[in-house]
This record gives C-alpha cells, structure tokens and sequence, in this order.
C-alpha cells in the first residue's frame, strides 16, 4: 500500500490494518503468563528463604525431625540466644568493617571517577585501564600476596586490616561503575557552576555527587551487599574469634561431628536483615542507577 | 555594565594543534548586543568560551573594562552565560537554581530572596520557584536560564545558542524576552547563534565568522545590503544570494547567460579586473519577470528547474547554464512552468561585484554606496 493511500485511509503509515492470525495474544493472556512465570520465579527465590526463617526459630531436633515442617511453637529466644552466644560481637565486627570499607570506596571511589570523567591530563586513560585490568582477574589471585602485605605492616588479624583489604577489592569496580555514569552528566553543568563562583571540590561536593546519587547508591548497595557476605579474606585474614565478621561466626557453629542448624539458620537470619533493609532502603535508587545509561 | 576587548585572540588545541580561533579583533560597546554568526565550527562558540573564561586563550589580549583578563578565572570576571542546554542544577529547585550563583558570593539570604523575588516576577517564574528542572517545559527552562545570568546582574551576558533547543514559535516568544530584557536591564550581551533570523533581529550589530576569523562586523543591514566578500553575502539571506560567474568586458559583466552593466562602480575600480572573471552576485528578492523602467537594467537567462509556491511568495530556480542555478523570489500571482524560458530583470543598485579569486567585494563608487546606504537606512525604518 503507497503511503498516500494509507494517509487517503484515515491511518498513519505503519499502521495498516493486520491480518487476524498474526494478531497478538490477547491482553489478559499476555498477562496470565507473565503472572504465572513470576510467580514460579518467586516461589523459586523466595522459597529457600522462607524455608531458613522458619528454621530460625526451630531447635535442631525439630528440624532434624521434620525438615520442611511449619513450626508447632516459634522459638524467638533463640535469636536472643544467638545474640548473646557471640553474635552481637561478629555483628558489631562486620558493621565496623563494612561500613568504614563501603564509605571510604564510595569516596574515594567517586572523587577517582570525577577525575577520570571529567579531566584530560596524561595517564588518564592508562589509569583507567589498569583499574578495569584488576575486575577482570579473580580477587582470590591476590590473597597470599594480601595475606604476606598485612602480616608485614602487623595488619594480619586486625579489623582494620580486613577493611583496607575490602577496601582495594572495592575500589576498581566503583570507579569503572561511576566512570561510566559521571561521563555522561553534561559538561555545561560544570561551566555553569564554575562561571557561578564554584571551584573544583565545590562541583565535585555539590554538583556531581547529589547528581550522580543514583549510581552511587548502586555501588553502595552492591559493595555493602557483597562485603556483608564476604568469607575467603575473612576467614584467612582473622584468627582471633573476637574479630570474626558474621560469614566467619556462622561458620563456627558448624563442628566435624555435629552442626547446629537452629542456630546456623538464626545466625543467617541475623545477618541477612541488614542487607535486606539496605536494599529496601536504597533499591527505587538502585533501579534508577541501573537504568541511568537506558534512557536519555 | 562594560566593554569587551577582544584583540587579535588565538585559541590553538596543543603545541602546533589546529588554531580553531584566528586573530580576533572585536570589541563590543557598553551596552551593546553583539551577535556572533557564523556555521557550525567557525569558532563562535569557543571565542564566546575564551571571553566566559572556559576556555584558555592561545594568543592576544582580552580585555573587560580595561582590565586584562586573559588569567583571570571564569568566576573572577564578572560574568553570567546562558547555556545551549540551559545547564540547569537538576537536584535543586527553581529558585535553588537562581540563588546559587549568588551563595557563593557572600551576598546577606535577604538581599539573595529579594533579588531571586525580583526576577521570578519578571520572567513570571514566580508559581515555578518551588519546582525542580525535570518538571519544567523547554521554555520554562530557558526562562530560568536567563533568570540565573540576571539575578546575578554581571558586569556582560553571554548566551551560547540559548534558542536552538526551542520549537519555532517559543523560539520567536523567548527571542522577544531577551531583547525586551536587553532594553529593560541595557548591559552588553554577546550572544552566539548560527541562525540569522537570530541574528538580523536581535543584535545591535553582527559579527559573522568563518573557519576561525572574523569575515565582517557590522549593523544587520549594513552587514545584509554591503557584504565584504562571498561567504557573507551566500551567508546570510534566504535564499542566499545567487553568485554568477562571469567576465568582466569594459563596463559589463557577461557571460553566456548574464549581461550586466556596472554602472555601480567607477572605472578605475573595474579597471584591475578588465577582461578577468569576476563574481556577480544579485539576491533572490531583487529579481523580477518584468523589466524595470530606467537605464542600466541587469539581465538573465535560463530554464526554470523548480517552482516552490510558500503562499506569500513564490521562490523560482532557474538554471543559467550547465554549472550555475539561480534563485527568484517572485510575487506568489506569478504563474510559471517547470523548464520554462525566462528572462529576470534586476536594476543596477542591485548587483554585486567580487574578487573571483579572494571572494572580497570590489567596493562601488561612494555616491553608489551611498545610496544603497541611504536605502538600508529607509528599510530600517
């Protein structure tokens, strides 16, 4: 059909009349499909987790007895017992490393990623390059390394030598994140600032971090995620068993001949909550960050 | 209030780089609105950058007021500049955006809300204060661009293309405001564009550019009616105005499809150019079907290629030869055929003479130039 003969026919080009069998699904289906697909795929990632709360407040003979049991009595003393049997102490340990490590990356992580965004100057992208090098090799590689630097500077089984750890393991990644994302806040934003009076750590404090909040609310929540979890440099960095992290605590409820599951399932919960409340807390900013590069 | 200086200014990228910018002379009255003109990458923009302070300048010496500010910082110079993009805070709202220029100047937060107030109700910003960026429409934005520059109340303005995101009829309305903020506040504005409507109605005076050097400064009309050389004269106008290669023969100019005599210019100014090719030069609106009464009438021939009939005017393309077309801006009654033959007619005052080889203007007798002057006068009234 010519385009002025579909004009003469009231449509718009594109828009010609469709043959019947090649009509989509009708809507409700389209959408009955999609509620079932999500909702196996919620059953599906949702289930092991509800599975574990209910074995949180269960002791370990009932589970033992009836794995997949829903709870006859809701033991809620042994997340008081957990606490008081070590608990408080990984999780105060694993706040203090994480936070302090998820701060200084996100700092740090975010001034190195204006200046590579934003500033020509020699190195500029050989800096880059060697940074995004380091994402691409496993972080195990650099363990016995890590492991030789901290014994040598009396870092080995110290909190703040395993936040200085997470801290390097951090770092590229939340550059290459925020690199990509602060190249693209325009550069007539910070003409505009610098012909308002602004000078560089003034843009840097006022302008490109409360603009590129979203992608560093993703680098948050992602480094926080993945630093709560963190086991291999915890486990061979710390010995003491007052600096265990959470990962490593849970651990030690684990004997040769027997474990605990009552208690590893409430040790699980205990450590799960905060992520799951960082997400909650951050994750319309996450999606946001996510998104940031798909429209324009 | 202030005078710009711009004397012979260079910008070069690198050691031995491209020079994007090629000895500037410029200066720009107190007061004065001067347009740079020019197409994309004649160095309008970075020389409008070199006088904001973005931009280091390479060679030569800008001065404001007499101060020399080649080093002095963008935030040092007294200056407000209105974005392409309008380079609105997104995080902040309307009137965050207005005050924050003015934060960082020590300025008491009482004389900051009187003066934010007091610009908001003259760009009638005022139920918009509280709103952020995203919630605003292109002309909205533009307006709160031009909000930012005024509370600042800078010594000069510069506008960097603030129209070329705007549709066509917000374009005419925030052309108006600007020109009407221009004779409310009567600072010196520079503003760049590569549109000559922009250009024509708004400046006190043009300054058109090409490939990095100034090709000629003058009123909009002047500019218009006297164009010193080819690129001016096809720059500026639409449909540009029609260029015809000829030769120069005694007081003719002539080729297989032009006779032009060239009663415009004296003898001793042809006389150079006798028996050499020269580029006759007649704009579209200066041609008719019909000969004009008078002595000295100017003469083409050629077939008609196209008819585009704009309502209140029918434009004409003819073809003189195998390499020229032309174009007639004809009276929309006029009825004529595609690969029909014409003659079109045009009187002495209107043709144009230039250097084949510099494309300069070979320049008329005075008593000529003087009339065409008086004539740009008459229609700029």
């Amino acid at each position: 059909m010519s385009q002025s003969a579909v004009l003469d026919a009231g449509l718009r080009p594109g828009t010609e009349p469709q043959d019947p069998a090649r009509r989509p699904l009708p809507r409700f289906f389209g959408k009955g499909v999609l509620a079932v697909v999500l909702g196996l795929y919620t059953i599906y990632t949702l289930g092991p987790f509800l599975w574990l709360a209910t074995m949180s407040v269960r002791t370990t003979a009932e589970i033992s007895a009836a794995p997949y049991a829903w709870p006859t009595v809701f033991r809620w003393e042994q997340y008081r017992t957990a606490w008081e049997s070590g608990f408080a102490v990984y999780f105060w340990n694993s706040a203090i490393v994480v936070v302090g490590a998820v701060v200084v990356v996100t700092l740090i992580g975010a001034a190195a990623a204006h200046a590579l965004a934003r500033y020509r100057f020699r190195g500029n992208r050989l800096i880059y390059s060697i940074l995004f090098s380091s994402i691409i090799f496993p972080p195990q590689i650099t363990l016995i390394s890590l492991y030789q630097i901290l014994v040598d500077y009396n870092l080995y089984n110290s909190l703040f030598g395993l936040a200085l750890v997470y801290i390097s393991l951090q770092l590229p990644l939340t550059v290459y994140l925020l690199e990509g994302f602060f190249a693209r806040i325009p550069q007539d934003l910070f003409d505009a600032a610098k012909m308002d009076g602004y000078g560089d750590l003034e843009i840097f404090w006022r302008i490109v971090l409360p603009v590129g909040m979203p992608a560093i609310a993703t680098t948050l929540i992602l480094n926080f995620i993945q630093l709560w979890n963190e086991f291999l440099f915890a486990v061979v960095l710390i010995t003491d068993p007052d600096k265990r992290t959470l990962p490593i605590g849970i651990r030690a409820f684990m004997g040769d001949h027997f474990q605990d599951i009552g208690m590893i399932a409430t040790g699980v919960m205990v450590s799960v909550i905060p992520v799951i409340i960082a997400y909650v807390f951050f994750s319309e900013k996450l999606i946001r960050g996510m998104t940031a590069g798909a429209i324009k | 209030m202030a005078v710009v200086r711009l004397d012979k200014i260079v910008k070069r990228y690198g050691m031995g780089g491209p020079v994007v910018v090629e000895d500037v002379d410029l200066t720009i009255e107190d007061g004065e609105f001067m347009v740079l003109l020019g197409p994309s990458g004649c160095g309008k923009s970075t020389t409008l950058r070199m006088i904001a302070g973005l931009e280091t300048i390479s060679g030569g010496t800008l001065s404001i007021d007499g101060r020399v500010v080649n080093d002095v910082p963008a935030k040092d110079r007294d200056i407000a500049m209105v974005f392409q993009s309008y380079a609105l805070y997104p995080h902040m709202s309307v009137a965050e955006n207005l005050a924050f220029g003015l934060r960082r100047r020590a300025i008491p937060n009482a004389e900051i809300d009187r003066r934010v107030k007091a610009v908001a109700e003259i760009l009638g910003l005022v139920p918009l204060l509280a709103r952020r960026p995203a919630a605003l429409s292109g002309g909205q934005r533009q307006r709160v661009a031009l909000g930012r520059a005024m509370v600042r109340e800078p010594q000069v303005f510069l506008f960097d293309e603030p129209l070329s995101n705007l549709d066509a009829a917000l374009r005419v309305n925030t052309r108006s405001e600007i020109i009407k903020q221009h004779n409310r506040l009567g600072s010196t504005m520079i503003y760049v564009t590569h549109d000559q409507v922009e250009a024509m109605t708004m400046g006190t005076r043009i300054c058109v550019m090409n490939a990095g050097k100034v090709a000629q400064i003058g009123a909009p009309l002047e500019v218009y009616w006297q164009p010193a050389n080819t690129f001016v004269a096809r720059f500026l106008g639409a449909p540009p105005m029609n260029l015809m290669a000829t030769t120069l023969d005694g007081a003719r100019a002539r080729s297989m499809a032009v006779d032009a005599p060239l009663s415009r210019w004296s003898e001793a100014a042809l006389v150079p150019y006798a028996g050499r090719r020269i580029t006759l030069g007649v704009r579209a609106e200066d041609l008719s079907l019909e000969r004009p009464a008078g002595a000295g009438i100017g003469k083409l021939r050629g077939r008609t290629v196209a008819v585009e009939p704009l309502g209140a005017e029918t434009l004409v393309l003819v073809a003189l030869d195998g390499e020229t077309e032309i174009t007639a801006r004809l009276p929309r009654q006029v009825m004529v055929a595609l690969d029909q033959e014409l003659e079109l007619f045009f009187r002495p005052e209107a043709a144009y003479l230039f250097d084949a080889e510099s494309g300069l203007a070979i320049a008329p007798r005075e008593d000529a130039a003087a009339v065409i002057g008086a004539a740009v006068q008459r229609r700029a009234h």
